[in-house]
């Protein structure tokens, strides 16, 4: 066990060589420098002097090619230091920490619906499979899944904020904020929260359901259920504890799987509800050519996902006894 | 006893006629499938739409016999320069057919399409006589929209015709503006009808690259293993970790002005991991079959047997991601188009909606229309999916499904 987790974070620091690597080399080559776009968007008539500008370049290292960057980089990030965004001129760790907030606080509870309400609803269409109750709700959430969230997003903001007005349009304050009291402030964020929080739990809902769904279907098929009947279990009891317990195997790997998901946020979603996450931190740094926060930003991701890889698993293991990594 | 002679005809029957092949029998058990043979005939449908968009929504004419001579502007459509150089540089027609054919050679005639619409400008007064120029701003109200109203008052007695569209219609007839117009007066319809061609194409021609890359990496990977699968594994898996977000934009900032083909390319080359992995799995299974090492012992090559041998009984599990590909190649680009990356040139679904996130307040119409042709797009690859997953794998046939 102690040696295949070894191995496997050997591999793991590996491959994270690769990826800062290529990502460094890749946002490097666009076309564009942070110092340029910064200053495009400041003024267009006000022109730098030639000698400030090479002068800015070599204090932001960028006067060295990509690679000489890269490793100053990592050494810089093996101290601990994710370096500072260059237009914001703030510790990119600060800037992250700024924003991760926002994000969790639609991911997190996102995620717990999610799973809350998949759980029942899969052991409930296995219960009831076939008839038309379930057919229905089945087709609806396999419709739901289809449904690409920006779509759904829009479609939400076109009906509960311009048509029925019963929820803010985006953003996560109103203008009043400041002056709100504290459960006022709650009800605020709360409101703001709500439609892009659909959105980020509709289609993991739909697929965790279809999910549960499908393996429950191949383990009630088994002797040991058909045993349990025999003997006279209960129909619930069947269902809950001879069934879902077997199914949790494969529940668990998603759930390591869904990890990285959980601060990646959604660039897109929170581009039309303007929500200040994680997602739009990376597209406005990408946009910006900012280079140590989106390396910063891949850094956190890539790590996110191939931990979650490894704890999926590891959890493997731990829930099902047959499996062994020796 | 007397059982026999009545069993025996029907052994021989069953024995003589031929078995069906593997995709008979898959097509067999797709064809069970409704909502999947519906799903397929709409992305036929589609499909055909795509390819004679300039038919069905445009302003230049199919087929015109003008000063002696047959020309077929609307190919201008699928390449600008096939349009004519007589009605571009020598007769000068500026893209407005109806009048210039009319004045310059009164004997000519042509053939139009279905919807006098074009998806790149608005149409202007007096281009065609009585039809009614598109309206600018937030004006440009969906006819079907109008025709709902209609009915509605119809039926229940009410007055919303003349609530919406009582303005507009003092102004003379309604423009013929199907599902409405943009803030430029560019009609919403053929939009959309020539972006279901940008959709069609970037899905088809994308996930072609994503399925010889992953195919060609998969194969290689499963069939020859050995250190040759560590590194391919690990090509995949880095693929597999970096945002695609950075991957797609990233790459496609390296072109200076990323046009349709760009964008395949991009997608095409960021979506093969999923397909490179399970072709691994399904080539490390079947080299261990025995056709293989009789193959092997004939003396075919490597390649012979690879693609010949082994990949014809892997493909059918490998058509599965490539349908759901398809699906989430189209929802790439009309990502990509409405965080504003798209291709300017060309209509797009995704570009309606980001025009429509920008007038959401006013034009519905913008977002309601594209947005259903995306989730009919999607869901139809996604019903396409299930419904070959289901057909080609023998264990979920027997189950009963």
């Amino acid at each position: 066990m102690i040696s295949y987790i070894v191995r496997r974070v050997l591999i793991g620091v590996l491959t994270l060589f690769v990826i800062t690597f290529l990502v460094y080399g890749l946002i490097r080559s666009m076309p564009g420098t942070p110092l340029t776009t910064a200053l495009a968007e400041m003024d267009p008539t006000k022109s730098i002097r030639q000698e400030d500008f090479e002068r800015l370049k070599r204090t932001y290292g960028l006067d060295k090619p990509w690679y000489e960057g890269y490793v100053v980089w990592l050494a810089n990030v093996a101290e601990g230091d994710l370096g500072r965004s260059i237009p914001r001129k703030q510790p990119v760790a600060r800037l992250i920490g700024e924003r991760i907030g926002a994000t969790l606080l639609l991911t997190v509870p996102s995620l717990i619906l999610a799973y809350v309400l998949s759980i029942p609803l899969g052991l409930w269409a296995t219960a009831h499979s076939g008839t038309l109750r379930e057919r229905t709700t089945s087709t609806a959430l396999y419709m739901l899944y289809a449904l690409p969230t920006f779509v759904a997003a829009l479609y939400l903001q076109l009906l509960l904020a311009v048509k029925l007005e019963w929820l803010p349009l985006m953003g996560i304050t109103s203008p009043d904020y400041a002056h709100m009291s504290v459960f006022g402030k709650a009800w605020d964020v709360f409101l703001h929260a709500l439609m892009p929080m659909i959105c980020f739990t509709y289609g993991s809902l739909a697929y965790e359901t279809r999910f549960i769904k499908s393996n429950m279907e191949e383990v009630i098929r088994q002797d040991y259920i058909r045993t349990a009947r025999a003997k006279g279990v209960g129909p619930v009891r069947v269902i809950v504890h001879h069934a879902f317990r077997n199914t949790l195997i494969p529940m668990v790997t998603l759930i390591g799987l869904t990890l990285p998901a959980l601060l990646s946020g959604a660039v897109i979603l929170e581009r039309i509800f303007s929500w200040p996450g994680m997602g739009s931190l990376f597209f406005e740094s990408l946009r910006e050519r900012d280079y140590p926060t989106i390396m910063g930003l891949t850094l956190m991701f890539s790590f996110l996902t191939l931990l979650g890889q490894l704890l999926a698993d590891l959890l493997y293991a731990v829930v099902d006894p047959r499996v062994t990594y020796s | 006893m007397s059982s026999v002679p009545v069993e025996q005809p029907a052994v021989t029957a069953a024995l003589e006629t031929p078995s069906r092949g593997f995709w008979s029998e898959a097509w067999r058990q797709f064809r069970r499938r409704k909502l999947s043979l519906a799903a397929l005939a709409f992305v036929i449908g589609m499909g055909v739409s795509a390819l004679f968009a300039p038919a069905i929504a445009g302003t230049k004419p199919l087929v015109t016999r003008y000063k002696g001579e047959l020309y077929f502007p609307a190919m201008a459509y699928y390449n600008r320069s096939w349009e004519n150089a007589i009605f571009r540089t020598q007769d000068k027609f500026r893209g407005r057919y109806p009048q210039n054919l009319k004045q310059k050679d009164p004997e000519s005639w042509a053939i139009w399409p279905l919807v006098y619409q074009d998806p790149q400008r608005r149409l202007y007064r007096d281009e065609w006589e009585g039809i009614p120029p598109n309206p600018t701003g937030a004006k440009g109200k969906p006819y079907l929209y109008y025709l709902w109203l209609k009915g509605w008052d119809s039926l229940f007695g009410t007055n919303y015709v003349e609530e919406e569209f009582g303005e507009l219609l003092k102004d003379g007839p309604l423009p013929f503006n199907l599902f409405g117009a943009t803030d430029r007066g560019v009609d919403v319809f053929a939009q959309m009808v020539h972006g279901a061609q940008t959709a069609m194409l970037v899905g088809f021609v994308s996930m072609g690259i994503a399925a010889a890359i992953g195919i060609t990496t998969g194969a290689a990977a499963g069939y020859f293993g050995g250190w040759i699968d560590i590194l391919l594994s690990r090509v995949i898996e880095v693929v597999m970790c970096i945002p695609a977000l950075v991957l797609i934009l990233a790459l496609l900032a390296i072109v200076e002005r990323p046009s349709i083909w760009h964008i395949m390319v991009v997608i095409g080359i960021t979506g093969w991991t999923g397909i490179a992995r399970l072709t691994r799995g399904e080539f490390l299974k079947l080299k261990q079959m025995e056709y293989v090492t009789a193959a092997k012992a004939l003396g075919a090559g490597r390649a012979r047997i690879m693609f010949r041998h082994i990949l014809r009984n892997a493909l059918a599990p490998i058509l599965v991601p490539i349908a759901f590909g398809i699906a989430s190649a189209i929802l790439v680009e009309s990502a990509l188009s409405f965080l504003g990356f798209g291709d300017p040139t060309r209509p797009s679904w995704g570009k309606l909606l980001d025009q429509g996130r920008d007038s959401i307040q006013e034009m519905w119409w913008l977002i309601l229309f594209p947005g259903l042709a995306i989730f009919f797009t999607v869901l139809a690859y996604n019903l396409i999916g299930e419904g070959l997953q289901e057909a080609t794998d023998p264990r979920m046939r027997q189950a009963g499904h």
